[in-house]
């Protein structure tokens, strides 16, 4: 039960996170040598294409890893906007899709719907969302929006700034 | 001893325990305990922790077969039990099952009531047309006001009293259960912001939530949640109530409410505490405020729809239920 029986779990935000398993971070750091290193931020060297600005949002893309970053906050002025980027810009299906939003400081439910959906559309990758703030895993897991398979919450904090 | 009215029937079946002091408590809800354990039955107890210890100490060894959970962290805001429920009735398919829940107690504050006994009519609702189980609801007489125990006979099909159990003669029935909530919310003394809105001050709406609550002194965090919850339900008023509405903020005591009201008509009455299905297109806002705040409070009036969102501005710790008499006195036995 989600309220007596796995009680612990649910109260544990951590306990939804990813092992980091497949987080680009961490092999990164596994293997700093031959690629980016985990304190690099996503594709800083490479400097991301712009594919959607509004007044409160700024999403570019991120080429290594494969992605988007997003900035500033989601609500349902912009929520199908992002939506549309997820889905129009993002067309490499089989491979695992990396989404920053470790500067994502605030994000609606119509926001991380669009997350859940560009998951589950995925046809062979994954989604991954790193740095997703505190709050938002929260939202997250009371949705039931944490555990599905397509969709992974990465414990690895995302890029460092 | 019980009435005339079968226990074993094909609905859910739901009745309230009136009782006075521990005795009284322990006398009508061990034999129904045990009853349900005979018969192989999963019973679910959410109790005090002092009664829960006390529950334990009766049934000696046949305790370890029940599952016990605090009242005060499940119910903490009342819109969660129901949730609870679901999950004890899906855990156990095609199982008939006891459960036993206090969710009034003396220390509740007249708002947590109010929302309180709105909860014991939607369990009429959520489970009136499901699978038969039996839920008994205890109301300590010594405690709780007589308009309290009046509506509890309103919202039980069956009251058990001084050991006798009979059909409530008062009971609104399953489908006045869910009707639209209309009891008027008290209108808020002075110090109260006004924001109308509609989609595109959703920025300033949350920017104003947050200064309020951080002048109120509200921790970060669950500033971030109320920003969050009314955030929610101010989007559904600009989806579903009309395009916009208006927010009022103000404090009360140590509680800051945030008013979200439209013109949309709120004609779902589990829709904030049933846990949202699978699919994308499924409501979740006002479960989530549910969630996340400590009392949410939603009014179908003539003009619209009104939801008040409370959060304390200390997290208030789960505490134990007050009894007059402590559990030394009285009889702990039913043998």
């Amino acid at each position: 039960m989600r309220f007596l029986f796995k009680s612990s779990q649910v109260l544990d935000p951590h306990s939804l996170l990813s092992q980091n398993e497949g987080c680009i971070h961490l092999s990164a750091h596994v293997n700093r040598k031959g690629g980016f290193g985990i304190d690099e931020p996503f594709d800083a060297a490479l400097g991301g294409d712009r594919v959607y600005g509004d007044k409160r949002l700024i999403v570019t893309r991120t080429l290594r890893p494969h992605g988007l970053r997003f900035a500033g906050e989601i609500d349902a002025t912009n929520s199908d906007a992002v939506g549309e980027c997820l889905l129009k810009t993002v067309t490499l299906q089989d491979q695992d899709l990396h989404l920053d939003v470790s500067a994502l400081i605030f994000c609606d439910i119509s926001g991380i719907r669009s997350f859940v959906e560009a998951a589950e559309v995925r046809k062979g990758g994954r989604l991954m969302l790193h740095g997703l703030p505190e709050l938002l895993q929260t939202v997250m897991r009371v949705t039931g929006w944490a555990a599905l398979p397509k969709l992974v919450i990465c414990g690895c904090g995302g890029p460092k700034p | 001893m019980r009435g005339a009215a079968a226990l074993h029937s094909e609905q859910f079946r739901h009745e309230a325990l009136l009782y006075s002091g521990w005795a009284e408590f322990v006398t009508g809800t061990v034999p129904f305990i045990r009853e349900g354990l005979r018969a192989s039955e999963p019973v679910l107890v959410v109790e005090s922790l002092e009664k829960i210890q006390l529950l334990k100490d009766a049934l000696g060894q046949e305790a370890g077969a029940v599952v016990f959970a605090d009242m005060a962290m499940v119910g903490a805001n009342p819109a969660r039990i129901i949730p609870a429920w679901q999950e004890f009735v899906s855990f156990h398919p095609g199982r008939r099952l006891r459960g036993i829940g206090e969710p009034i107690w003396k220390g509740r504050s007249p708002d947590e009531l109010i929302e309180c006994q709105r909860h014991e009519s939607l369990l009429n609702t959520a489970f009136g047309q499901g699978r038969p189980w039996s839920l008994l609801c205890p109301y300590d007489t010594d405690n709780l006001g007589s308009s309290v125990i009046e509506e509890a006979r309103r919202s039980h099909e069956f009251v058990n009293e001084g050991g006798t159990v009979e059909r409530s003669n008062v009971y609104r029935g399953f489908e006045a259960s869910g009707a639209p909530f209309d009891v008027p919310l008290p209108e808020p003394g002075t110090g109260v912001l006004r924001l109308p809105f509609a989609k595109d001050d959703l920025v300033k709406l949350r920017g104003l939530i947050s200064r309020q609550a951080r002048t109120a002194g509200l921790a970060a965090t669950r500033t971030a949640e109320l920003v969050t919850a009314v955030n929610e339900v101010a989007t559904n008023s600009i989806r579903h109530g009309g395009g916009a509405g208006s927010l009022r903020v103000w404090q009360e005591q140590s509680v800051l409410i945030c008013e979200i009201a439209d013109t949309g008509r709120f004609d779902q009455p589990l829709v904030d505490r049933l846990c949202p299905a699978a699919d994308l297109s499924a409501p979740r806002g006002l479960w989530l405020a549910n969630q996340l705040c400590d009392l949410v409070q939603i009014r179908t009036l003539a003009g619209g729809t009104v939801v008040r969102l409370h959060m304390r501005l200390q997290p208030r710790e789960p505490r134990l239920h007050v009894l007059p008499n402590g559990p030394d006195q009285g009889s702990t036995d039913d043998n």
